[in-house]
């Protein structure tokens, strides 16, 4: 060890005593390694009682028939080969995958939309107000928001059936219709999804150095220019942040389904989510529900994966 | 250190403490066996001298029996422990009746009646795990079909009823039509048929409730046959109004409608073999087909209200109830909503004039008894009590519909009320409960109201309808 080597070559001299006090100190640390562990334990035990064993638990669970009463029976990868023949899950994984349109490729669209028009050079009125007022939809509870729109979306004297009808449209049950439940839900995910993008990229959009902005003006840089050449390779990782995290946000989602549609009318707003609530606890096939949450979990991990992937090419 | 071994150990610290966990994990014996101490703790076969309901009966605690029960009561009166009940009576006025039974049991049992009430969602989540505990509740309000009330016989959990239920005449008083909803055979596999398990305070049953202003301003009559009751359905359309307020965004409002309409055409013997299972009835049969054509004629009519596929159930009796609609079809459950004297109600006519057909319905959700419970004997006492005549009584005077009837003067007369409890009446006297059929395999619920939402909007065929629910029964009854 050349901290030792140092240590017994040489007399101490001032140069050496700060090196000799860290050789001692890491000495010390060696000797007993089990203090960082130590200090992990509790958030070891923490985690590993409310995530690493729900999460075995559900994995195990999912090799079994079992209605969560009766002994469990082994069937191996039974629950799993049903689940490939099983059109209701398939038809829930198309629409998660519609939804991936409502929670990320529109929220973060509308979000670089706001963002550019309240960074604006001269700044806009109110700044403060429009931020806040346009991340509430960001704050209110999921379930609430579900129960909001489903009232507004109604054929009964819901805003916006009333809004259309100034324009001569006549009242239309959005939510029932097989053809426009889905976009409906849908677009109630954007509203809630794009507050969260959007504070994110005015986060990273101040920590880009103004000066580029300004040289690239001097040099004749029009403002979709300076968009396309400072602010959006500057956001490169609130991007990815956005993008993992409203994509997530995509395939679990339930909430707004079990409120506003409960994957209805004809399943045409039946996601995968939902799929596992009804087996588990309308069906109390726990097991078969199992599968179909590990095969979520496992989706999720390798879409997360991807992102991250992507993001690490380009750089 | 590179970020590679990094990785690997956390990796193997990681998957250790998967391995470690998933060997804690518990063994498929699930019941918990921990020495815990029932929280009645009262003597088993705690005796009731005093009740009046009961007092003279006995051995009907636990379908066990074991010769000569000992009907002896060495805690009579004074303390008789403690029954523990789980409900989900939760809305103001059903709970205010429950604590009035509750506390009339008490005084005349002496038994201490601890309630706890949850939401059905919650109690049907928490039931299975609470049944098999020592201390869980003696007495608890059980969803019935199989998924509920069948896994919990098949786990052994609930109590046999069959022997109290001949002891205290309930028999007597419902038919066995009633009751089988609560019956299954004793490992869980056979619904309908077998020992009993629960019985319910409250009745429901499917019907059409009329507004009186609309129908004496178009001179219109309570309909004797269901084709009368078609005919109606055009003159309210002509005149203009809505013929049956309808909302369908829930999905299954549209389950009693269709069934309505088929309980017409079929009888409670294929309904019940159908449901339970039991022979070769299938549901691809002509009545079936037949039912299916009549309501989407009745969608192209314009019979339901416009828009009913966006719409909620309490918007669409909220709706009916500030005057909107001449008709709706639906449950006894919403009678105390609407105004008693504005509004009647009616049972579906059948073919001929005076013909009962069978009415979907049924008992409300029952009381069943823990199997493991040491105040086995209160537990029966407590349910005979909650279908006493009483019972029916304040259920009634609280604008419920009560599964047995209530006594002269509790309804008053010309009510609604009084006209829903007449058709529930009606409805057991001739013995013609139907079903809802959604019970008819563990998937029906979701497959059927799918294929309703399509039928109503004009998307599959009624042949096409049947054939899709005749898959699903298939499927499942093997």
């Amino acid at each position: 060890m050349a901290v030792g080597g140092v240590r017994e070559g040489a007399p101490a001299s001032s140069r050496e005593a700060p090196r000799r006090g860290q050789g001692g100190r890491v000495g010390h640390a060696g000797s007993s390694g089990w203090l960082p562990y130590a200090l992990l334990a509790l958030p070891a035990l923490v985690y590993g009682t409310f995530v690493v064993f729900p999460l075995a638990s559900t994995v195990r669970v999912s090799f079994y028939d079992w209605n969560g009463l009766t002994p469990p029976v082994f069937v191996g990868l039974g629950n799993y080969v049903a689940l490939m023949g099983d059109t209701l899950f398939w038809g829930a994984l198309v629409h998660n995958g519609v939804f991936l349109l409502f929670y990320t490729v529109l929220p973060v669209g509308v979000a670089f939309l706001l963002v550019v028009l309240l960074t604006q050079e001269r700044a806009v009125r109110g700044l403060a107000l429009y931020r806040v007022g346009l991340f509430v939809p960001q704050v209110i509870p999921m379930v609430v928001v579900g129960v909001v729109w489903r009232w507004m979306y109604s054929p009964i004297n819901g805003v916006v059936n009333v809004a259309l009808g100034w324009f001569g449209a006549d009242p239309r049950p959005f939510l029932g219709d097989v053809t426009t439940a889905l976009p409906a839900v849908g677009l109630v995910a954007t509203w809630v999804q794009y507050g969260f993008a959007m504070v994110l990229f005015l986060a990273g959009i101040q920590r880009i150095d103004r000066a580029l902005f300004d040289a690239a003006a001097v040099d004749g840089a029009g403002p979709w220019a300076r968009f396309r050449h400072i602010t959006l390779p500057g956001l490169r990782g609130e991007i990815v942040v956005a993008l993992t995290v409203s994509m997530i946000a995509a395939f679990r989602v339930f909430d707004l389904v079990f409120v506003m549609t409960r994957g209805g009318p004809a399943n045409a707003t039946n996601v995968v989510a939902f799929e596992i609530w009804r087996r588990a606890f309308q069906q109390r096939e726990v097991g078969a529900a199992a599968a179909v949450a590990t095969v979520l979990v496992v989706l999720i991990l390798a879409l997360s994966r991807l992102v991250l992937r992507l993001q690490e090419s380009e750089q | 250190m590179g970020p590679w071994s990094k990785h690997l150990r956390t990796t193997a610290i990681l998957l250790a403490l998967v391995a470690l966990l998933v060997a804690c994990l518990p063994g498929s014996d699930q019941q918990a066996g921990d020495g815990d101490q029932g929280a009645g703790g009262g003597d088993e076969d705690t005796g009731d001298a005093t009740a009046g309901t009961g007092g003279t009966e006995e051995g009907v605690d636990d379908g066990t029996e074991d010769g000569t029960e000992d009907g002896t009561e060495d805690q009579a009166g004074g303390d008789g422990g403690t029954l523990v009940v789980w409900d989900q009576w939760a809305r103001g006025v059903e709970g205010d009746v429950v604590d009035q039974l509750n506390a009339e049991f008490s005084d005349e049992h002496g038994v201490t009646v601890q309630r706890e009430t949850k939401t059905l969602d919650d109690l049907n989540a928490t039931i299975g795990l609470a049944m098999g505990q020592p201390d869980g509740p003696d007495v608890a309000q059980v969803n019935q079909g199989r998924a509920d009330m069948g896994a919990l016989v098949e786990a052994g959990l609930l109590m046999d009823l069959s022997a109290a239920a001949e002891e205290r005449g309930w028999t007597e008083r419902f038919s066995e039509n009633l009751l089988n909803r609560n019956m299954f055979s004793e490992d869980g596999a056979q619904f309908g048929t077998g020992n009993l398990y629960g019985i319910a305070p409250q009745a429901e049953v499917v019907g059409w409730y009329y507004n009186k202003a609309t129908f004496d301003e178009l001179g219109l009559e309570v309909p004797t046959t269901f084709d009368e009751l078609a005919a109606l359905l055009g003159q309210i359309a002509e005149a203009g109004e809505t013929p049956i307020t309808f909302g369908n965004l829930d999905a299954w409002p549209a389950i009693h409608t269709y069934g309505t309409v088929e309980h017409v055409f079929v009888d409670t013997g294929y309904l019940n073999d159908f449901i339970f299972n039991l022979g070769d009835a299938g549901f691809d049969r002509p009545e079936n087909v037949e039912a299916a054509e009549i309501v989407q004629t009745w969608v192209d009519e314009g019979y339901f209200t416009e828009n009913f596929e966006g719409i909620g159930y309490d918007d669409s009796w909220a709706q009916f109830a500030a005057g909107e609609g001449a008709l709706m079809l639906t449950g006894s459950w919403i009678s105390g909503e609407l105004d008693q004297d504005g509004y009647g109600f009616f049972l579906t006519p059948g073919e001929a004039a005076g013909d009962v057909v069978p009415q979907i319905g049924g008992q409300g959700v029952p009381l069943a008894v823990r199997a493991d419970t040491e105040m086995g004997e209160a537990a029966v006492d407590y349910l005979d009590w909650m279908v006493s005549e009483r019972a029916a009584q304040l259920w009634a005077e609280a604008g419920g519909l009560p599964s047995g009837e209530p006594p002269e003067g509790a309804v008053a007369d010309q009510t609604l009320l009084a006209d829903v409890v007449d058709g529930w009446q009606t409805t057991l006297e001739s013995d013609q409960v139907g079903h809802y059929l959604d019970w008819a395999t563990p998937t029906f619920y979701d497959t059927l109201t799918a294929e309703l939402q399509l039928l109503l909007s004009g998307s599959v065929e009624p042949q096409a309808f049947v054939d899709t629910l005749e898959q699903d029964y298939q499927a499942s009854s093997g």
